[in-house]
């Protein structure tokens, strides 16, 4: 689904090398883990896939078409402009301190997309959204401002706003770094249940207990590079690099 | 020397003060709108990253430059350009200078209409008032605006772009509501300056309070007691004003933490 290969990301020309050169394959329904140190470029990696950082050079397929490029032929070998927004709306993200819009209401965080970007009535949308929030037992905070909810139930919120849009693939960056311990089982658990209805992912975690049981794949990362990836239980019970050796003593 | 009686003196022309602070609030008023449309474009001109000549900083390799005359060339956005130079110029002179400019400089050489008004504001006088009120405050206005643009955190527009929405809709929908909402006080607070900063107007013959001031000045000589008198009513318009902003204010921040 998504073919990412030699992805560079360098700052100050190439001083500072956030992606090093990251090669991996993203499946339909693949749940891939992404660890490693602070500073590894796990976050990099993770926002160079729906461009909100430019990669400086490797590429990005996604469903056919490279995305790293600002024109492409199409299959009539047309010269068309990538749109960015389109492509946008197929990738949900989640952040790690939730973003939710604070002026507006949950149900107009979450119909607001759906509404301007896909022409959905507001019926509609607000029908949707309540099934949602319903999925993630917050229908009754539908009419609340995010300042009234606690970080666990804005996360949800988050997570429900961007699967309102449909996506094919979501990315959660860091989801639950920026929670109270208390809160970090609400916020796993509903993304335990979107792993198992099927849904693609890419998570960025400090979780490892959720990489390893959760996950089908695990990516370990550092310094920019993907130093090890595989499947989680062999990777968390028989690490390889010596870098992620010393990375699992230090945080199992 | 202040006399009771030299009040009574000003009677005649009271009529004359209250059309003079009618032509004050329509002026702050219309310079406001003005301003902060003006304002607007001058705040996403400068935060525009139109670069024309960006091809001039990619190197043979596809590279970026880092530096060097090209590289610097490469990042030279004429729109940022001129709105800064239009800013800068604005703030560093003298809103007299500006006014008699624009009224003798600019609309000496386009001929207004002349006409009245309500009956009693003079166009061809009021209008460029107005205009060049409305160039000084958007000058003003425009860093209101941006750094209230800016002071939004870059995760609201991240969550936008993400779920799809276009540039020109994070702006719409995310990022200029709580802009606004934030800078409301400043922009309030403009409008009062505004108001205050109107009077230099009468140099250019728009008949405001203190053009009344002046012609009660020349017919029954005295000069304090009408001063006191616009005094009170610059007073009367700024005070109340202010006050109704920060009640407005503390209504809002009252719903953010509803």
């Amino acid at each position: 689904m998504i073919r990412v290969t030699d992805l560079k990301k360098y700052y100050k020309g190439g001083a500072i090398k956030a992606l090093d050169g990251v090669t991996v394959d993203i499946n339909k329904g693949d749940v891939i883990a992404v660890i490693g140190p602070s500073g590894s470029g796990k976050s990099t990696f993770l926002r160079s896939l729906n461009l909100l950082e430019e990669p400086t050079g490797g590429s990005i397929v996604f469903q056919g078409t490279d995305i790293t490029r600002k024109k492409y032929k199409d299959a009539d070998g047309k010269t068309v402009k990538l749109n960015i927004d389109e492509l946008r709306q197929k990738m949900g993200m989640v952040f790690q301190h939730f973003n939710l819009f604070p002026h507006k209401t949950i149900l107009e965080n979450m119909t607001l997309a759906p509404m301007k970007v896909k022409g959905i009535s507001k019926e509609e949308a607000e029908r949707k959204a309540m099934e949602l929030l319903k999925r993630v037992g917050l229908e009754d905070r539908a009419d609340s401002y995010p300042i009234q909810l606690s970080g666990g139930q804005k996360q949800r919120v988050a997570i429900v706003r961007a699967l309102a849009m449909e996506p094919e693939v979501m990315l959660f960056d860091e989801p639950t770094s920026a929670l109270d311990p208390e809160m970090v089982g609400e916020v796993l658990d509903v993304m335990r249940e979107l792993a198992e209805e099927g849904m693609t992912m890419v998570v960025v975690t400090h979780e490892m207990g959720f990489a390893r049981e959760v996950g089908n794949r695990l990516l370990f990362m550092a310094d920019g590079r993907l130093l090890e990836q595989g499947d989680p239980k062999e990777l968390f019970d028989h690490p390889q690099h010596p870098r992620l050796q010393d990375f699992l003593s230090k945080v199992l | 020397m202040i006399q009771l009686k030299n009040f009574s003196l000003i009677t005649p022309y009271a009529e004359m003060f209250w059309q003079g602070t009618l032509v004050t609030i329509f002026l702050a008023l219309f310079t406001v709108v003005i301003g902060f449309c003006l304002a607007l474009i001058l705040a996403l001109m400068r935060m525009s990253n139109l670069r024309p000549l960006r091809f001039l900083g990619i190197d043979a390799d596809g590279h970026q430059r880092e530096q060097g005359t090209l590289a610097v060339l490469s990042r030279f956005n004429p729109l940022a350009f001129i709105a800064t130079a239009y800013v800068e110029i604005i703030r560093s002179t003298p809103v007299l200078v500006q006014i008699f400019i624009i009224y003798y400089g600019v609309f000496g050489i386009i001929d207004l209409p002349s006409f009245q008004l309500f009956g009693f504001i003079r166009f061809e006088r009021f209008f460029p008032g107005v205009v060049a009120l409305g160039m000084n405050s958007g000058a003003y206005l425009c860093e209101i605006i941006r750094s209230g643009i800016q002071s939004i955190d870059s995760g609201q527009t991240e969550a936008a772009r993400s779920l799809g929405l276009s540039q020109g809709q994070n702006m719409r929908y995310i990022i200029l509501p709580q802009a606004i909402k934030n800078i409301l006080p400043a922009i309030a607070n403009e409008f009062v300056v505004i108001i205050k900063e109107s009077a230099v107007t009468y140099t250019i013959g728009v008949q405001d309070i203190m053009s009344a001031v002046n012609v009660v000045k020349g017919s029954a000589y005295v000069i304090v007691e009408p001063l006191l008198v616009a005094t009170a009513i610059y007073f009367c318009l700024c005070f109340p004003t202010s006050k109704i902003i920060a009640y407005i204010e503390r209504r809002m921040s009252r719903g953010d933490r509803r």
